[in-house]
């Protein structure tokens, strides 16, 4: 078979997987932005060509900027903790301990249960006349009366706790795997010339553990930035929302609350602008580190 | 040959009478989650079933949060369901959109005169029926009447008795007051305070009159009244707040419901569970006011033009408020689901229901507010409301109003400059949805 030929089989081959990537995520994203120059009800067959009047009036909304800022302290929040978690607990695993395959599987149930089943979960542990998380800080003394977890001053600690709770084994998950392929004759080595633990850390398991951090990080960042059911789930039924309206869940409100399709989308579009220039921010200072 | 031609036109004729039998499907959506509810709802569905071969009824009961989007996808997909509950200005919105049948065949059977008339004044356009409410329950102050008599309080009559009592109510181990605070009850409040005090939200033009003085005095109750609320009450949804009521943590309730009856039974200690501990007092009126406002919760019954099979559903719906199916629905709920017939009210059966009986004061406000005209749907000042502001639905899931009140009770930002944030946004979202020029 030619050269030719091959070619154009492989692209025969692949060709329905890129018909079916076209149609599930190219197709809906260009509506997306296509909607976006449009005052479009959600639901009826209502538009109005508008131009850029969606984007300008983004720009000038006051909750817009609020959101933004919501969705960046849950996002870099819960990325520290998740990290320091993650890479944390994966150390601990690492190391031989009685029972440490059973530890490990546990270590990662959060990850595994469905979202909707750790928020109810959760909204039951932190409510604040039967839980159990109230009712432990009162019996240890910790508070005198309970915390109303979901009111203005704590809803947005909850949704960090769930959402750590939840995805950081994620990350353990990633580093343990890492951590296992590192030879051991490295850390020999460096225990001979009289390294400490933290010395052996900085030197020989962090630049092995950069890459699968760099992965991690950029994947967390879009994810976290980008949740939606963590905290739409923790408002239902009751919830300081306004204190949790993240960019998603706004963009969602202005979506099927306000019927705004071409502004909700228009919101999407600048989210995953803001997430297309993060990347590639963090793309272009990972290179110049490493030819550094 | 002929025997296999015979057998042939047998099986098409077999195969062809299937589909018929499978087509005349009734799709009902209703919002009556409790398990009893759901059950009463599928038993006169299968009744109806039984009476009617050929035609199925899949009843489905939806929690609140998830209906109006749901309604909203399936009118989009174009495949409605024939029957759904929904807020009242959720119908007058479809309606509007031409999306609605009337159900004035309906009406008729009951018979028009036998309806009370503020359950005809819902999603009632053109003199015909768009929406039937399915019963009327209206909210509710309740109040722990032991504590209130040991204390030597009377019934508030003004804003201000109230915020007396609360702070006479208030000890360091139970709340004075408590309120839900999530998006759809802080609009019910607002709407049912607002009219208590002789205010509304829109004039003629569709222009937000959220910085006028019947508002700011609105805000600045809420925020007086929240200082008597426990502490988080923000954060709490309907049921923790009940819970608070019933689990002695608050002495009253601003936005209860008779479904709490229910609960108190279940909950409270058995001694508490009668109306000598929890009782209900008429709503109190702001300075501007004149008379007490309630919200009531009645959602009709609404018909969807889109839908396959609406004959069979008004057929239905004849069949639903029989007395048989009808009372059984409402004694499910009983101090909640009121009757939107007066026989039903009248009627021995249903006078008799052990729990009417023990709750007594508690269906008797509800029925004053109903035969007074004081109780009106979310955000519905005046009944023409319903009809001239379309955009209702949509400002109850902005949460522009929300946010209003929580910058006054919470942020402790003065009541006209909240307003004003509150006006310009609504001023905004009803201009670009070109109700306001």
């Amino acid at each position: 078979m030619s050269q030719h030929a091959s070619a154009r089989t492989g692209w025969l081959l692949v060709l329905p997987a890129l018909l079916l990537l076209a149609a599930l995520t190219l197709y809906p994203v260009a509506y997306g932005i296509w909607i976006s120059f449009f005052n479009k009800h959600s639901f009826f067959p209502e538009q109005e060509f508008i131009g850029l009047a969606n984007y300008v009036a983004v720009f000038g909304d006051e909750q817009f900027w609020h959101s933004l800022e919501l969705g960046a302290i849950y996002s870099v929040t819960t990325i520290v903790l998740q990290l320091t978690l993650g890479v944390g607990g994966a150390l601990l695993l690492h190391e031989k301990m009685p029972a440490r395959g059973l530890i490990r599987a546990i270590s990662i149930f959060p990850y595994v249960i469905p979202t909707v089943v750790a928020v109810i979960v959760w909204k039951w542990l932190l409510n604040s006349q039967f839980g159990l998380v109230n009712y432990a800080l009162e019996s240890a003394g910790a508070i005198d009366r309970p915390i109303s977890w979901m009111g203005r001053d704590w809803i947005m600690v909850s949704l960090i706790l769930v959402s750590v709770w939840q995805f950081f084994p994620f990350v353990l998950l990633a580093v343990l795997a890492r951590l296992q392929t590192i030879p051991e004759e490295l850390y020999d080595a460096a225990k001979v010339d009289g390294a400490s633990a933290l010395l052996r850390f900085w030197h020989v398991t962090l630049p092995h553990l950069a890459s699968v951090l760099f992965v991690v990080l950029l994947l967390r960042s879009i994810w976290m930035f980008t949740k939606f059911d963590t905290p739409w789930l923790i408002i239902q039924g009751g919830g300081a929302e306004p204190y949790i309206r993240t960019l998603p869940i706004y963009t969602y409100q202005r979506t099927f609350a306000y019927y705004e399709a071409g502004r909700g989308s228009a919101m999407a579009v600048l989210m995953f602008l803001m997430l297309v220039a993060a990347a590639a921010l963090y793309f272009h200072l990972w290179r110049r580190e490493e030819r550094l | 040959m002929n025997r296999v031609a015979a057998l042939l036109l047998a099986c098409a004729a077999g195969v062809a009478a299937l589909p018929a039998h499978a087509q005349k499907v009734i799709r009902v959506w209703h919002t009556e989650t409790q398990p009893n509810s759901q059950e009463v709802m599928r038993t006169i569905g299968k009744r109806f079933e039984a009476k009617n071969p050929g035609v199925k009824v899949e009843v489905e009961g939806l929690a609140w949060g998830d209906l109006e989007g749901k309604i909203m996808a399936s009118l989009a997909a174009g495949a409605p369901p024939e029957l759904s509950h929904g807020q009242p200005i959720t119908c007058t919105a479809l309606q509007a959109k031409g999306l609605l049948l009337p159900l004035d065949d309906v009406v008729k059977a009951l018979g028009e005169a036998n309806i009370w008339d503020q359950v005809k004044r819902v999603c009632r356009v053109g003199g015909k029926q768009y929406g039937l409410v399915h019963a009327a329950g209206t909210s509710l102050l309740i109040y722990r009447k032991d504590l209130a008599t040991k204390a030597g309080l009377k019934p508030p009559k003004t804003w201000a008795d109230l915020i007396a009592n609360a702070k006479a109510l208030t000890t360091s181990e139970m709340a004075g007051i408590t309120i839900p605070g999530d998006n759809l009850f802080i609009n019910i409040l607002l709407g049912e305070l607002l009219k208590a005090n002789g205010g509304i939200f829109f004039d003629k033009q569709n222009r937000p009159q959220l910085t006028a003085k019947q508002m700011i005095e609105t805000l600045e109750f809420i925020r007086e009244l929240t200082r008597y609320a426990p502490k988080g009450w923000e954060g709490h949804g309907y049921l923790e707040t009940f819970t608070n009521l019933y689990g002695q943590k608050a002495a009253m309730m601003y936005q209860g419901y008779g479904r709490g009856a229910g609960l108190i039974e279940k909950s409270a200690p058995a001694a508490m569970a009668n109306t000598d501990h929890f009782d209900v007092w008429v709503k109190p009126h702001g300075p501007s006011g004149k008379e007490p406002a309630a919200q009531v919760d009645e959602e009709p019954w609404m018909l969807f033009k889109g839908a396959k099979n609406t004959k069979e559903a008004i057929e239905f719906l004849k069949f639903f408020y029989q007395k048989e199916n009808y009372l059984e629905y409402v004694q499910t709920v009983p101090i909640h689901l009121f009757p939107i017939t007066k026989s039903l009210r009248a009627d021995k059966d249903y006078q008799a229901t052990p729990m009417i009986q023990r709750w007594k004061s508690w269906i008797e406000v509800q029925e004053g507010y109903l035969n007074k005209d004081q109780g009106k749907p979310t955000l519905v000042i005046d009944w023409d409301d319903m009809t001239s502001k379309p955009y209702l639905m949509e400002v109850l899931g902005s949460g522009i109003l929300r946010d209003m009140v929580m910058d006054v009770a919470l942020e402790g930002k003065p009541a006209k400059d909240a307003a004003a944030r509150a006006q310009k946004r609504l001023e905004e979202l009803l201009k670009s949805k070109g109700y306001l020029k």
